[in-house]
């Protein structure tokens, strides 16, 4: 035990010294708990649905209402036709369609049990089993004059959880190839003082920032690319929608990882807390993005942080193309979104690089 | 002999909030010569030379580089120059010709031109066998080599190296001095920053910047004939004795004694001017050692920045 006070006293003059590292392995856990504890609950309740009432009678606004106070389903819109609540389905508008045919009434009060056709987005496992609960299973003789809701499971009718992992997992391997390598190769650059001889030369900002950004941006299509040849091959996960899309998709999220990285990079003096800052990235996108845990569960401050990340949109994306074979003008939303966040980060990172480059 | 100035600043002055770190500095380095920038570290060198640079823009003040004025030009400023620093500071994954063509093309050179440029910076530094390994890889002397190989690949007249044989063995530390001597000789202007005496010797000009002031500029010889250096009714002298450290402690806390330090074995003394000889061989003999001569010493260049500083120092 030669030296051990010795040893020990100097390495807690290193953890006071080296204060990011202090900060973010206290940090680091408490944001952990938060996380795993808010928004991670598999008792999704209020999930959005669409009705479409083609009785409009007391009686079909009373059965509506019914499935309200269940508090697993929340009517958001009501349209016309079932074509329309489909589409709504397939875009990410709302995860439950309820159909009510012409004459619910009159076959309630003749005794009958009138058919309610019901369409639940089986994209999220957890999600679609739960909006199930709100329709109780009919008694295989239901009582005269009970309802009785036909359930439709319209993607990924099985359940299976890879159909909506592997989707997932693109977005998450994207994020963390993009920023850490990203945060990486600017970090480097500093630590062995290579920026410092660059800075004297007559190279250019934007000319260093792209040289160094378009490798990483094509590295992480090509990632792109080996994750759904990989998910397609192994895990039999085939995109319902077209690739093309997809690809539109990923473009400005990629950029926005991009600069995400590159903002690290500007905060972080060493490769280590480089690495530490990528992984506090990473959290929130695995665990706020409705990966893991649906987003209805969140509270709503939760739920704010979660919308501003580019993770969700992207997560909702690529799940709507590869499980609900979404068209491209129906994740425009998700698109723009992710054109805007991309280019508020954009504008954030250039800046504080042409600073940190001076 | 190249006429007009490389470099020519005046009153330049760069502020960080409340801290001054270059205090108007004026400065002229002609063309062709050697300029040795000496001074503590945190005197302001480095931000000096950043300005130069045109990596850092002045506060106050004005300086030309190459005739293009740092704040006005710095792109022209950065064409025009070329800078090796302290640390090694090139891709140490990259071998040396891959750096080469990095930095070449960095500065606009392609094809036939690019290859010629290498080839001529590579046998200068004499690195033919050094060209493919990872850079990381060489020895501290080639890599100070490679470094300069990539800061002349453009053909720059002006050569800023900051303490550019920190850290390396003796004679690899001639050897750059040898490099810098044949470059100074086909007229390139070379600035350099060292903490090194007999570097600072080598050097045509010298300047010494302390607490962001340039104090002092001049050959070595004007330096060490400066009347501040051996003030009125002082002189120099240098002993010999048996055991020089024991004799040094004797001797330093005399009253006639200014300054006292040891130079290969002599004991180098400044003292006043009205004691006598006797008087000293007394001192060291009462300590129980021998004196076996003594003569008048020369102030040394490091003489004249130690004395410079302890002046300032006290104010």
């Amino acid at each position: 035990m030669n030296g051990f006070i010795s040893v020990l006293r100097k390495e807690f003059m290193h953890l006071r010294r080296d204060r990011t590292t202090l900060v973010i392995a206290l940090l680091v856990p408490l944001i952990q708990m938060v996380l795993f504890g808010y928004a991670i609950n598999f008792d999704v309740r209020h999930i959005q649905a669409v009705a479409v009432d083609q009785d409009n009678s007391r009686e079909s606004r009373d059965y509506l209402q019914k499935l309200q106070a269940s508090q697993y389903i929340d009517f958001i819109a009501s349209v016309r036709t079932p074509d329309r609540a489909a589409d709504m389905l397939r875009t990410g508008g709302a995860r439950v369609a309820v159909t009510i045919p012409a004459g619910f009434a009159r076959t309630m009060e003749s005794g009958g049990n009138p058919q309610v056709g019901v369409m639940i987005d089986g994209s999220d496992a957890q999600v679609s089993l739960r909006a199930r609960f709100a329709f109780v299973s009919p008694p295989s003789q239901p009582a005269p004059g009970v309802p009785q809701a036909r359930i439709n499971v319209l993607f990924n009718p099985d359940s299976k959880t890879v159909n909506f992992m592997i989707p997932g997992l693109l977005v998450v391997i994207l994020q963390v190839v993009t920023v850490a390598l990203t945060a990486f190769s600017v970090v480097r650059e500093k630590e062995q003082g290579t920026l410092e001889q660059l800075m004297v030369t007559p190279v250019g900002r934007l000319a260093l920032m792209l040289g160094k950004l378009v490798p990483y941006a094509a590295l992480a299509m090509g990632e792109f690319v080996v994750v759904l040849f990989v998910g397609d091959i192994v895990f039999g996960v085939q995109p319902h929608g077209s690739l093309i899309t997809l690809t539109l998709l990923s473009i400005p999220f990629i950029v926005a990882s991009l600069a995400l990285g590159l903002l690290i990079s500007t905060v972080a003096q060493t490769q280590g807390q480089a690495l530490q800052f990528t992984q506090l990235t990473l959290m929130p996108a695995i665990l706020l993005s409705g990966y893991v845990s649906p987003r209805e569960t969140m509270p709503g401050w939760l739920y704010i942080i979660s919308t501003v990340m580019p993770a969700t949109h992207f997560m909702q994306a690529t799940r709507g193309v590869i499980v609900r074979g979404a068209g491209f003008f129906d994740l425009l939303p998700q698109f723009l979104t992710l054109c805007f966040i991309a280019t508020v980060l954009i504008a954030l990172s250039t800046a504080r690089f042409r600073k940190s480059v001076e | 002999m190249a006429v007009g100035n490389a470099i020519e600043s005046n009153g330049l002055t760069k502020r960080f909030g409340d801290f001054t770190a270059v205090d108007g500095l004026d400065l002229s380095v002609p063309k062709g010569s050697i300029f040795g920038l000496l001074g503590p570290n945190g005197s302001g060198k480095s931000t000096f030379i950043r300005m130069l640079c045109g990596v850092l823009r002045p506060t106050e003040g004005q300086a030309t580089v190459n005739g293009f004025d740092v704040a006005g030009k710095p792109e022209d400023v950065k064409r025009s120059i070329g800078y090796m620093s302290q640390s090694f500071s090139l891709y140490r994954d990259l071998s040396a010709v891959e750096n080469l063509q990095f930095f070449g093309g960095i500065y606009g050179l392609k094809g036939k031109e690019l290859k010629e440029r290498m080839d001529s910076v590579v046998e200068l530094v004499g690195l033919q066998n050094y060209l493919v390994q990872p850079s990381g890889t060489l020895s501290g002397g080639w890599k100070q080599r490679l470094a300069l190989a990539a800061a002349l690949i453009h053909e720059p007249p002006l050569v800023f190296l900051d303490e550019p044989t920190a850290g390396i063995d003796p004679v690899a530390r001639r050897l750059l001095w040898d490099l810098l001597f044949e470059l100074a000789g086909k007229g390139k202007t070379l600035f350099v920053t060292t903490h090194y005496m007999d570097e600072a010797e080598r050097c045509s000009e010298v300047g010494y910047i302390y607490l962001s002031k340039l104090m002092v500029k001049g050959t070595p010889n004007e330096l060490k004939t400066l009347p501040e250096i051996s003030p009125e009714g002082t002189r120099r002298l240098a002993i010999s004795t048996e055991h020089p450290p024991q004799a040094l402690q004797a001797l330093k806390g005399r009253p006639y004694v200014r300054d006292a330090t040891l130079v290969e074995s002599d004991v180098h003394l400044l003292v006043d001017e009205t004691t006598t000889d006797d008087e000293i061989r007394r001192d060291v003999e009462k300590a129980d050692l021998k004196v076996t001569g003594m003569r008048v010493a020369e102030p040394s260049l490091e003489d004249v920045f130690v004395t410079l500083t302890r002046r300032l120092a006290k104010g």
